[in-house]
Order: structure tokens, then C-alpha cells, then sequence
């Protein structure tokens, strides 16, 4: 992946930048860990022992991997809104429903009205609209994307806490439509709380992904993945990128530079959402359905934890967030909890815990290592800026 | 190489090594007698926790009180929770992955689950396209028609992707609930009813069968629509709601929905509006059993509520020394408080679906399944079942025969049971 470097001045030589190797490395790691992982459960996983089967059932199982993928493309989605252009948004969950229900919309037998088949792998005689994945992929992004927009409009004028608000409204509303939506003037928007279910399967060279396909899977999210860190970084080493970052840390400064704050915010919140999109849509074929219960304030709140803990602004440290942080949640706490409940035998019920454990965290974080688990060398230089050299010895 | 790459190489060293440690040690553990296991997938988080941790706790006391054997097999029992913290009650997502896990888990046999019917769409086709299976899955609570028939456009074929069944329940479904609310109400003597749900599935469900039920048998439904009229939870109050109910005179509102969706607030501005429960009666789903909250509220005293099944109370009374009495008892004395709910029973009766099953199988997944679908099927004698009357499970659709519902009525801050009653 060739990443173009970041036009700055370097003002501190003892801070090691972040060179466009380092980037490479990042990407070549990662890619050679998710190409063992598929080997590993597509190929290697039915041969190994049972014992060794039920300890990875127990603390990595292959659905918890695929899940964390989703977290890790709607936070690099939220990265950009938050990360690059520092527009502090409550909604993002939004965002991931669209992606969602798109899929809902253009994989299922939903709309049983019709029959359209496109590139998918279902039988023709089935009603509803089927498309394939990837064209399914190109349309929630854009859907998203475009609400992206239309989010943005209203938050042109607003700044901080103000534009906040709006984004938590707007992340309010969204769902809402979607649990209500089952009869907006007879029409049958979403099938309300009863959700859309099953999604089509995943086609890729012909191949049906059936519910045990797990390893492609992960890779196929694993690309789409990668896709959005390609885009993530290159956006960013370029002009928009480089006008998000001019914006997020002064944006009178900014504006005064000749930097169009209203073209500039838009297109953040619109390739943001452009992933959330993706994620969502991702989401959906993943748990092979989708569900309006499930989009709740709680969501959003967990990507921008994501985010800040990860390292906002920072590509890898967002992924880092992610996986960590989806991990807990799905298989961390409940698992860590049976062992230590077995060991003690003890009843203690551990994921009840687990807003006590985010939070407990975040405040941590933010007494040692406020700037996430990998900075962003430029956020790092920015809020230690004051530090002087004997004060700056605390967790660094 | 860099840092990173060496800490990559680290990584996979030390995966292969633990590899290998836990390669060494399993030899052991294969030489112990093949036990079957079965589960139950419900959600532990939030506020179905309480009933369900009864659910799985009488399970645990059923199997210890049947030493833990089905015919000729032995089995244990796993549990696996279907909700997230995070999200605070079931999640699709972990659904997903608890579907993946039964498969996964080669001793499992049958799932006993879910309590969430859109948990149950989730994790149904994946075990019926299990390649050992299609494995069986028992629900004791999941009221949604379309899982079992003909409801949705589609339902309930999509859920069956092999084109062989795999699920049963032994609780019976929402339309059956409506309907025999409005044949109670008609029994005391209703003309005109108006009819409110809480825009949900669940809620829209039982006021659509209510509704439907309430016009064939000749009662005058006065709102309008297949499921009446919507309350929205997020109101803070009811009073315009029931003053434009009041002008149309009903003798009746039946609310389909749940407590959770502000019932609270309902139940104060209908009794508000339009007096107490004596005069406009007041009946709801079996979405407000089970609240304490509710009993003990004064507006609450003298509204009639459905339950899905024979409440516990009215097992007990019916039957008391017959094995779900017995149960009952033993479960007091194990756990020094009753099973909170009436779920609990019919998680247990799940479990003797299951059981009867693997008893009557070869052992693997694919007989423990046929065991419920072909031949004669399976059918849990009254002297045996824990919900004292015979327990059949059909065939070709995996419902309960059974169509028991009870009514109940809130009196002296309590739910107490009015009679039991089988839909005509």
C-alpha cells in the first residue's frame, strides 16, 4: 500500500514521525495475520484436536473475529468524523442501520412484492429483491453516504457541543424509524421490531457462503476492512485530509486559511458514513439479519470509546480499539467470567460489569495515556505541546 | 525486521506452542464415556435475567433428578447466554455467534431456547444447516406465529433452508392468546371493546389476533385498523388518549404489549379517565404478567390479564401431587424461593421434549431431530409432564397441541388465577 507522507513541518525532532514504512508494515502485518487466520479456520481448525477446537469455541471463536471486523470498519468510519475532522458525533449508529437495512432491502425475500435477481446466488424463483453482496456493499455505502450528507447540512453552522446534539438526535431518530417503520402510509418500511431475516448468502466466484463458510467470511470483511484503511489514509495525506486535520485543531484558523468549512465538514461526515454503511451491511449478512432493537444509543457510544481508546486520528490504533474493545464484549467478559466462576465457583455474572470495566478504562486512559492506545503522532505533539520537559514523565 | 513484525513472529511462535500443549492433553480426556450435552441459549443480562436464571436453575434441578441420563445416554448441561451487556437484553450478534457455537460444540445434541423469537430466527437456520444435523431446538417462550406457520410472506419456509424442520415450542403462540382473550371477554358479558397495542411485534401480534377474534365472534371492536390503535412509550401521559376512548363508550380496552413500553403510565390515565377497572374493564397480554411493580399499583386492581400456557399457581392447583406440583416443591426446597415467573415450568417441559427425544434417537443430532419430526413424534405423558397434562408436539409444525391459556386477574396487590382457558 503506497501511502503518501503527510505534508508537515517537522517541529520535533526527539518525536519519531510516522514514516510511510511504518504504515507498510502495519499494512503487511495485518494482512499476513488475516491470511493465517482464514488459513487457520478454513483449512487447519477440523483437523486439530477437539481440545483445541472447544479452547478457541471458548476464547476466539470465528464468529467473535467477524464481529470485531464490523466494529473495526464502522470505527474507521466514525475515525474520520471524529479522528481527522475532530466533529464530535453521538450518531453513528445511524449510519450503521442504513448499511444495514440495506441489506435488509436488496438481499432478502423482504420486498416479496417483486422479483429481481441480480449476480446473486438464490434461486430465481424466489420473491423479493437479490442482489449480489458487492453491489449491495456499493449501495449501502452510498445510502449511508448520502445521509451523511443530509446529517451534515443541518451541523454547517454549528460548532462543538451544539453539532453533538444534533448528531445524538439524528441518532435517535433513524431507529426509530426503522422499529415504526412497518407502516408509513401502508407501506412496509422495515417490518418493524420483527426485523429482516435471513439475508442472502454471500457469492464470491460463484462459491455460496453457507452459514459455515466462516473463514471467507473474514476474509471478505477482512478486504472490505483493509479497503476503508486504504481510503482512510490515503484521504487523509491529501488536500481534504490534510483541510480535516486544519479544522479539527483550529477552525477560525482554518477558515482564515482559505479552508471551506461547509464543503470540508460534508465530505467528512459523508465518507464516514460511507463506512458506517459498509459496516452495516457487513453486519447484516454476518448474523444473517437484521433487527431495529439493536440499534441504540449504547452502539455509538461504544465506537467513540473505540476511537478514544485506540488512538483518535490514528488508523491502527482505531483498528487496535476496535478489536480489543468488540472482543470483551462478545467473548471476553463472558469467558474470562466462566473460568474465573469454575476456579472459585463463584457466581459472579461478569458481562454485567462491563460499562463498569469501559468506563473504569476510559478514565484510566485518560489519566495515563490520554492520547489512546497508539496516538496519533501529531495529536501527541498537539496536547503535550504545554508540557514542559520535567513535567513530561507521567505514562508516556 | 522491525518491532512489530517481531512481535507478529512472537505471537504466532507462542499460538503454536500453546497449540501443541493443549494437543498433548486431550488423550485423556477422549477416553471418558461419551456424554450428550444440551443447552439452553436465553438471555442473562438485563431485565429478563431474573426469569431466566430460574429457567436454567430448574433445568439444572430436572436433570439432577433424573440422574442426568435420557434412555440409555448420559447427558450434562451447558448453558449460553444470548444478550450483551452492551446492548442490555438479547443481541443479534451474539445470537449469530451462540448458533455457530452449538454446531461447533460436537457433543451437543439440542438447544433448548431462545426466549426472544427474533433471537430464535437468527439461530434456527443455522443449526437446520448444520451437516450433522439439522440439530433440534425447544423454545419455551417464543410466542411469534411466524416461526412455526404460515404468517409473513415466506414464513416460516425461510427459517427451514434444508426443507426439514427443526423447531419446536411448548409454549403456545400470540394468535391463540388474542383469541382467547376475546372469547373471555365475551364470556363476562363485553359488547364494545377498543383495542390498543405498544407498536411492537409482540404487542401489534396479540391485539391483531384479539381484534381479528373480538369481530368474528360479534363483539364491536371501536378502534380502527387490524391491531387497534398504538400507544407510544415514550409519552409521558395517556390522558388524551383515553378521553377520546371515552367518547366512543367501550366496556372494555384491551392493551396488547408490554409493561416495559410505560404500562405504568397507561394503566394510571385509563383508570384516570375512565374509572376504575370495575366499570371499563381493563385486560392485557402476557407482556404485564410477572411485574410486581404492576400488582401492587391500586389503578392495576381488578385488571384481567392472558397467559401463554397454565400459570404455575394453576398447575399447582389443579394437580397437587402430580409432577409439576412435585417440582415445584423441590425447587422451593433447593432453591428456597419459587421460579420466578411461569416460564421456568416450561423451560423444564422443554427439556422433556428433549430428552424423550435423544432417549428415542441413535444419539446424533440427526436422530434426536427425526425423533421430534417422523413417525409417531414425541408426546410427554400427564402422570410425567411438569405442566400436569399431556404434552404432544406436532409433527409437521412443531407446535404444541396444547392451546392452554389462563386468565388471570390482579387482586390484593397479587396476579391471581381466574380459570384456565382452551381456545375454541
Amino acid at each position: 500500500m503506497a501511502i503518501s507522507l503527510l505534508k508537515r513541518s517537522k517541529t520535533s525532532g526527539k518525536k519519531k514521525q510516522k514514516s510511510p514504512a511504518s504504515a507498510r508494515q502495519w499494512a503487511i502485518s495485518l494482512t499476513i495475520v488475516a491470511i493465517a487466520i482464514w488459513a487457520f479456520f478454513t483449512y487447519l481448525f477440523d483437523k486439530t484436536p477437539d481440545a483445541v477446537q472447544a479452547w478457541f469455541q471458548v476464547w476466539l471463536p470465528p464468529s467473535t473475529l467477524n464481529e470485531s471486523l464490523v466494529w473495526v470498519i464502522c470505527a474507521l468510519g466514525l475515525n474520520i468524523v471524529v479522528g481527522y475532522a475532530g466533529l464530535l458525533d453521538l450518531g453513528f449508529v445511524a449510519f450503521w442501520a442504513f448499511g444495514g437495512y440495506a441489506a435488509g432491502w436488496f438481499m432478502s425475500g423482504f420486498f416479496h412484492q417483486v422479483n429481481i435477481h441480480f449476480g446473486s446466488m438464490s434461486a430465481n424463483t424466489i420473491p423479493g429483491i437479490h442482489l449480489s453482496f458487492w453491489l449491495v456493499m456499493v449501495i449501502a455505502a452510498l445510502i449511508a453516504g448520502f445521509f451523511g450528507i443530509i446529517i451534515g447540512a443541518p451541523t454547517l453552522r454549528l460548532k462543538s457541543d451544539y453539532l453533538a446534539l444534533v448528531t445524538l438526535g439524528f441518532g435517535e431518530i433513524i431507529p426509530q424509524v426503522f422499529t415504526n417503520g412497518e407502516n408509513i402510509g401502508g407501506f412496509n418500511l422495515s417490518n418493524g421490531t420483527k426485523g429482516i431475516s435471513p439475508i442472502d448468502a454471500i457469492g464470491v466466484f460463484g462459491k455460496r457462503l453457507g452459514p459455515f463458510d466462516l473463514g471467507w467470511k473474514f476474509l471478505i470483511y477482512f478486504f472490505l476492512a483493509a479497503c476503508m484503511v486504504f481510503v482512510s489514509l490515503r484521504i487523509r495525506g491529501g488536500r481534504l485530509g490534510r483541510a480535516w486535520l486544519a479544522i479539527r485543531e483550529d477552525e477560525l484558523a482554518a477558515s482564515m486559511m482559505g479552508v471551506p468549512l461547509m464543503r470540508t465538514k460534508l465530505t467528512a461526515y459523508a465518507v464516514g458514513a460511507f463506512s458506517g454503511g459498509i459496516g452495516g451491511a457487513v453486519y447484516a449478512t454476518h448474523v444473517n439479519g437484521i433487527f431495529a432493537e439493536r440499534f441504540n444509543f449504547s452502539i455509538s457510544i461504544i465506537l467513540l470509546a473505540m476511537v478514544v481508546l485506540g488512538g483518535m486520528g490514528n488508523v491502527w490504533g482505531v483498528i487496535v480499539g476496535a478489536l480489543l474493545m468488540a472482543w470483551i464484549n462478545a467473548t471476553g467478559l463472558p469467558a474470562v467470567g466462566d473460568t474465573f466462576n469454575n476456579t472459585f465457583h463463584t457466581q459472579i455474572n461478569f458481562p454485567s460489569y462491563n460499562f463498569l470495566l469501559f468506563g473504569g478504562i476510559l478514565v484510566l486512559m485518560m489519566l495515563f495515556k490520554r492520547d489512546g492506545l497508539l496516538p496519533e503522532a501529531r495529536l501527541k505533539m498537539i496536547s503535550h505541546e504545554n508540557d514542559d520537559d520535567t513535567s513530561n514523565t507521567g505514562g508516556h | 525486521m522491525t518491532k512489530l513484525n517481531r512481535f507478529v513472529s512472537v505471537v504466532a511462535a507462542a499460538g503454536l506452542a500453546a497449540t501443541a500443549l493443549v494437543a498433548g492433553t486431550i488423550t485423556s480426556a477422549d477416553a471418558a464415556t461419551k456424554t450428550l450435552v444440551i443447552s439452553s441459549d436465553l438471555p442473562l443480562q438485563g431485565s429478563a435475567f431474573d426469569s431466566n436464571d430460574s429457567t436454567n436453575k430448574a433445568i439444572e434441578l430436572y436433570l439432577k433428578s433424573i440422574n442426568y441420563t435420557a434412555g440409555k445416554y448420559k447427558v450434562s448441561f451447558k448453558k449460553y447466554d444470548d444478550a450483551t451487556a452492551a446492548a442490555g437484553s438479547w443481541d443479534a450478534a451474539k445470537c449469530a455467534a451462540n448458533a455457530q457455537a452449538h454446531v461447533a460444540n460436537k457433543a451437543e445434541v439440542a438447544v433448548m431456547g431462545t426466549y426472544n423469537s427474533g433471537c430464535a430466527k437468527i439461530i434456527v437456520p443455522v443449526l437446520n444447516q448444520d451437516p450433522k444435523g439439522p440439530m433440534l431446538m425447544v423454545s419455551d417462550a417464543n410466542t411469534n406465529p411466524g416461526l412455526t406457520k404460515a404468517w409473513n410472506p415466506g414464513e416460516p419456509d425461510v427459517y427451514y433452508p434444508n426443507g426439514v424442520r427443526n423447531y419446536a415450542r411448548v409454549c403456545t403462540t400470540d394468535d391463540n392468546q388474542g383469541s382467547a382473550a376475546a372469547q373471555f371477554a365475551k364470556s363476562i358479558g363485553i359488547s364494545k371493546v377498543y383495542v390498543l397495542n405498544d407498536t411492537q411485534t409482540y404487542g401489534q401480534g396479540v391485539a391483531q389476533a384479539f381484534t381479528t377474534e373480538a369481530k368474528k365472534i360479534g363483539l364491536t371492536v371501536l378502534s380502527s385498523g387490524a391491531t387497534g390503535e398504538g400507544w407510544d412509550a415514550k409519552q409521558s401521559d395517556y390522558t388524551a388518549l383515553f378521553t377520546k376512548i371515552k367518547a366512543l363508550n367501550p366496556d372494555m380496552v384491551y392493551v396488547g404489549g408490554i409493561f416495559d413500553n410505560n404500562g405504568g403510565q397507561l394503566v394510571k390515565d385509563k383508570v384516570a379517565v375512565l374509572g376504575d377497572n370495575t366499570k371499563v374493564k381493563f385486560m392485557g397480554p402476557d407482556g404485564f404478567t410477572g411485574y410486581p411493580d404492576l400488582n401492587k399499583m391500586p389503578e392495576a386492581q381488578g385488571m384481567y390479564l392472558s397467559f401463554a400456557g397454565l400459570s404455575t399457581d394453576l398447575l399447582l392447583a389443579n394437580d397437587p401431587k402430580g409432577a409439576g406440583a412435585t417440582f415445584v416443591k423441590s425447587y422451593k426446597k433447593a432453591y428456597g424461593k419459587d421460579p420466578v415467573g411461569s416460564y421456568p415450568l416450561y423451560g423444564v417441559a422443554a427439556v422433556q421434549i428433549i430428552l424423550a427425544a435423544i432417549a428415542k434417537s441413535d444419539g446424533t443430532r440427526k436422530g434426536v431431530n427425526n425423533a421430534v419430526f417422523s413417525g409417531s413424534g414425541i408426546s410427554i405423558p400427564a402422570k410425567q409432564s411438569v405442566l400436569g397434562k399431556e404434552l404432544k408436539i406436532s409433527t409437521l409444525s412443531g407446535d404444541t397441541l396444547a392451546k392452554d391459556i389462563t386468565i388471570e386477574v390482579i387482586k390484593n396487590n397479587d396476579e391471581t388465577t381466574l380459570k384456565a382457558w382452551t381456545v375454541k
